[in-house]
């Protein structure tokens, strides 16, 4: 037997095959199919119509929602922007404070100091 | 009896029709190749209940995607390439959900009970160990009659590839059958 050919040893294989795969061969059975088949071709169009006409009804709601999230989302980036504009502000305008208050301190302190050594 | 160009015209004018929303138009393409559909189909799957929901999924997927068909195309050849398709769809959803079973044996209503034999049996199973297409190749070649060609259109696999799936195919039935066979 050769392994490249299918040889005609193999006649009772594909006649097994034929029998196994054979289709029906009833008419009424292909009469019922063909039912089966437009009826689910109908109720899967029925399926993507309601889809359709959801998606239809719905999207003014999400294009509202979309633009009311953008909305929210700008004025958070906004007030974010002022928070930190003035956290910004607050800590420059500190350090003058604490350095003139600390100039002062220290001024002081060293004249304490030098009129502490002076006077010995 | 209509020569093949006759038919040809008269199915692009049923076909024509459909487009333009003509139900009887579908039902008329749906009568003319559900027998070809569901032996394309059944090469591909392993029960005679997964070819028929292929069938009724590959005729739905044709409904929907007709307007974009071009009537100067084979509708057939259109149509079996979505029927294959459908097919291996099932195959690949029926492999995720069984991934750890294969069935022991496959129902086959519209059988004569007393065809089935040792043979059958071992057939049976042994076409499961063969892969999605080398099976529909052997079957869509040896049972149904498909040239190379139009099986290498229909699975959208080169003419060489269809070849050499159907040796490999053959070549593991051999194997898998040759203790109970007749011929040696």
């Amino acid at each position: 037997m050769t392994h490249d050919r299918w040889t005609s040893g193999d006649a009772e294989l594909t006649n097994a095959l034929r029998a196994l795969y054979a289709a029906p061969t009833e008419e009424r059975y292909w009469d019922a199919l063909e039912a089966r088949i437009l009826a689910h071709v109908a109720r899967g169009d029925e399926g993507a119509m309601w889809w359709g006409e959801l998606m239809e009804m719905v999207r003014p709601g999400l294009v509202a929602a979309a633009a009311l999230i953008l909305a929210a989302t700008l004025a958070m980036v906004r007030s974010q922007q002022i928070e930190a504009r003035s956290a910004y502000a607050s800590v420059i305008a500190a350090p003058s404070t604490l350095e003139a208050s600390s100039r002062g301190a220290s001024v002081g302190d060293g004249d304490v100091a030098i009129h502490y050594l002076l006077s010995r | 009896m209509p020569t093949p160009a006759e038919g040809a015209a008269a199915e692009r004018a049923i076909v024509v029709a459909a487009q333009r929303g003509a139900d009887d138009a579908f039902s008329a393409l749906v009568r003319i190749h559900q027998r070809r559909a569901y032996a394309i189909v059944r090469a591909i799957v392993l029960s005679h209940e997964d070819a028929e929901d292929a069938v009724q999924e590959g005729f739905l997927h044709a409904h929907r995607a007709l307007d974009r068909f071009r009537p100067d195309q084979p509708f057939g050849a259109w149509l079996y390439r979505i029927m294959a398709n459908a097919a291996l769809d099932l195959v690949r959803r029926r492999k995720v959900r069984d991934a750890d079973e294969l069935p022991e044996s496959i129902p086959m209503p519209f059988r004569d009970p007393a065809e089935s034999g040792e043979l059958r049996e071992r057939l049976q199973e042994a076409l499961t160990h063969l892969t999605t297409r080398q099976r529909a190749v052997i079957v869509m070649h040896d049972v149904e009659g498909f040239t190379h060609g139009e099986i290498g259109r229909t699975l959208g696999i080169p003419e060489g590839t269809a070849r050499s799936d159907l040796h490999h195919a053959r070549a593991a039935l051999r194997r898998l059958l040759q203790d109970i066979r007749s011929t040696p």
